[in-house]
């Protein structure tokens, strides 16, 4: 995998002229905590490197919470988004299996997938719920993304991963070519104690495929338990990177518009004969995890959770996944 | 038959007739802007606009593509406003989707088809799909129930099929009325009459999820296997297209996997009777 490098100053000068041509998101420090945010020259200074997950999960750049459906694609100026933490990564991967599929391409999907740089960090710290090395996630991005980007003091290290991606920093950023190898092992070193302290402090915590088996023999009792403080709100699969179910309202003029749905709101499978597969609250519950572990392992290539830990934190009842599945451990 | 550069986008067709079947069951008749085929078996998204959007399974042939059919219970919000259309008013078409019946898997066998209420509908579709290559089948017997006298829909069909060679249809109600002469009782009552061979054989079922569930362990009892049952399954299809995730039953998305599936293929999932 190759490197390139420039320093701090030069890119953020990139940045500066790239902005009149693109619209840029990136990582900075908000209210709420570290976010994607729609970036001004001001706030170039102020972006995050190296940082855990944002609050938010690049799927939001990809499937928006409500776009008409039947009105003419957008054409948007060509889009980068900066900051993207492995765990988001992988998660796109899941959502390009399922709109970007042999028989139905979602264009709208598709455009903007084609539209978008997608700049990866490496993450060189980690969050309380962060858990991708249980299943088999590096902290670090070495796929899917164009690039990945990093920052050491007054210097920026770019690892490309597609041609889309090498070819941009070649060209539009003229960063050079990184022979340094001292540079390339302190982001690689940085990388591996990361891994090792996610996986020291997950030991114990099962992988996706044995999550998956536990959950499945798991009995009804489990899902009352831990549903009881469940309110369908639906943060955990808004919040989730790959989560990606929709509704398709109808408006006049056969407009359709395609909303973010998800399965833990009540009636979400219920048919106009009235019958709700997922009428009680602990089958909703239950469908959230058969989904992720069960269901869609069998049916796609890539992990369903990422193991952002997102869904824990953002929990209205504090619940927290991995407590259900380390009881089931036990 | 879709709009290949946006998938959510239907084309237009021309409601030319309604016709009532049943107080709760009206056909709708469509003539589609462009030529429409289908799969007997595969369903359509058929929306009104500005109401909403619906999944149904054309009930005509799917030899003719110039015009098409579905029958439709007032059941819901859509079907509720679809049934107070009157003809020519535009609605919207997304598809054929989903996997129809594999009726090349048929040939050479005997055909039992086990329906009940609107779940005719689909069958009358893969009846005159049947009747087109009656020469390759060596019996079709149809068992259909329904409520009341007054609920069976299609009835000029089951004396046209008594008619037709190779073809018998029977029917029960659950309720007679004064002028019923045939069977009452469950749709499974009507088996007992059935003589068919049946290592020969596959089974259909489509209708309610309570009739389809007993109508295939009645199916079990009498010795078919898993794989030569067939069942065309209902779910909250909504996008068609294998994404929206409503229609999800354990991995299968029904809309794009099914709706048609060998019981052998769905049993082990306890999702199926929900």
């Amino acid at each position: 995998m190759r490197y390139y490098i420039t320093t701090k100053s030069e890119w953020d000068k990139k940045l500066d002229q790239l902005l009149l041509s693109h619209t840029i998101f990136a990582t900075v420090s908000n209210d709420l905590g570290l976010d994607f945010e729609f970036l001004r020259p001001a706030d170039i200074d102020n972006i995050k490197y190296n940082c855990p997950r944002p609050v938010t999960s690049l799927k939001t750049f990809f499937l928006p919470p409500r776009e008409n459906v039947t009105a003419d694609r957008d054409s948007d100026s060509p889009r980068i988004i900066i900051g993207a933490p492995n765990c988001d990564i992988e998660g796109l991967s899941l959502l390009d299996e399922i709109y970007l599929d042999r028989d139905f391409k979602d264009m709208f999907f598709n455009w903007r997938r084609k539209n978008t740089i997608i700049v990866a960090t490496d993450c060189f710290s980690y969050r309380d719920n962060c858990h991708c090395v249980s299943y088999g996630i590096k902290p670090f991005t070495t796929r899917i993304a164009d690039m990945s980007v990093s920052q050491l003091n007054g210097t920026m290290i770019f690892r490309c991963i597609t041609d889309k991606g090498e070819a941009f920093i070649k060209t539009v950023i003229n960063a050079q070519l990184l022979e340094d190898k001292n540079f390339v092992e302190s982001v690689e070193n940085n990388n591996t104690e990361v891994e090792k302290t996610l996986t020291e402090k997950n030991k114990g915590l099962p992988d996706y495929a044995r999550s998956g088996k536990l959950l499945e023999s798991a009995g009804k009792n489990i899902w009352k338990k831990y549903s009881s403080d469940c309110v369908s709100c639906g943060s955990c699969t808004t919040i989730c990177p790959t989560c990606s179910c929709f509704l398709l309202i109808d408006k006049p003029g056969f407009e359709k518009v395609k909303q973010m749905d998800t399965c833990q709101y009540p009636g979400f499978e219920r048919v106009a004969g009235g019958e709700d597969a997922l009428y009680e609250l602990s089958e909703r519950f239950r469908n959230r995890y058969m989904c992720k572990y069960v269901w869609k392992p069998k049916k796609y290539r890539s992990t369903a959770c990422t193991g952002c830990g997102r869904c824990i934190d953002s929990c209205l009842g504090k619940i927290n996944k991995n407590e259900l599945i380390m009881e089931l451990v036990k | 038959m879709f709009d290949n550069n946006n998938i959510y986008k239907p084309i237009k067709a021309r409601l030319t007739d309604v016709i009532t079947e049943s107080p709760l069951i009206k056909t709708f008749v469509l003539a589609p802007e462009h030529e429409f085929s289908f799969e007997t078996g595969q369903f359509i998204e058929l929306s009104v606009d500005g109401i909403g959007e619906a999944p149904f399974t054309p009930s005509s042939s799917p030899l003719i593509t110039d015009m098409l059919e579905v029958t439709v219970m007032k059941t819901g919000y859509v079907t509720e406003y679809m049934h107070n259309l009157k003809s020519d008013v535009n609605m919207g078409i997304r598809g054929p989707y989903g996997r129809g019946y594999p009726v090349e898997v048929f040939e050479g066998k005997e055909i039992l088809i086990l329906g009940g209420g609107c779940g005719l509908a689909p069958i009358r579709s893969l009846l005159y799909k049947l009747e087109s290559m009656k020469d390759k089948l060596e019996k079709v017997t149809l068992c259909y129930g329904s409520k009341t006298p007054e609920d069976c829909i299609y009835k000029p069909l089951f004396k046209r099929l008594n008619n037709i060679e190779k073809f018998e249809a029977f029917r029960t109600v659950d309720k007679p009325d004064e002028g019923w002469t045939e069977s009452v009782g469950v749709v499974t009552t009507l088996l007992n009459r059935v003589r068919i061979n049946i290592n020969k054989s596959i089974a259909i079922v489509c209708g309610p999820p309570v009739m389809m569930k007993f109508g295939t362990i009645r199916l079990l009892e009498m010795g078919f296997t898993d794989n030569q049952i067939y069942l065309s399954m209902e779910k909250n299809m909504s996008c068609g297209l294998g994404k929206c995730g409503h229609c999800m039953m354990g991995e299968f998305f029904v809309c794009k996997d099914g709706p048609v599936f060998t019981y052998g293929e769905i049993k082990h999932n306890p999702e199926i009777w929900k």
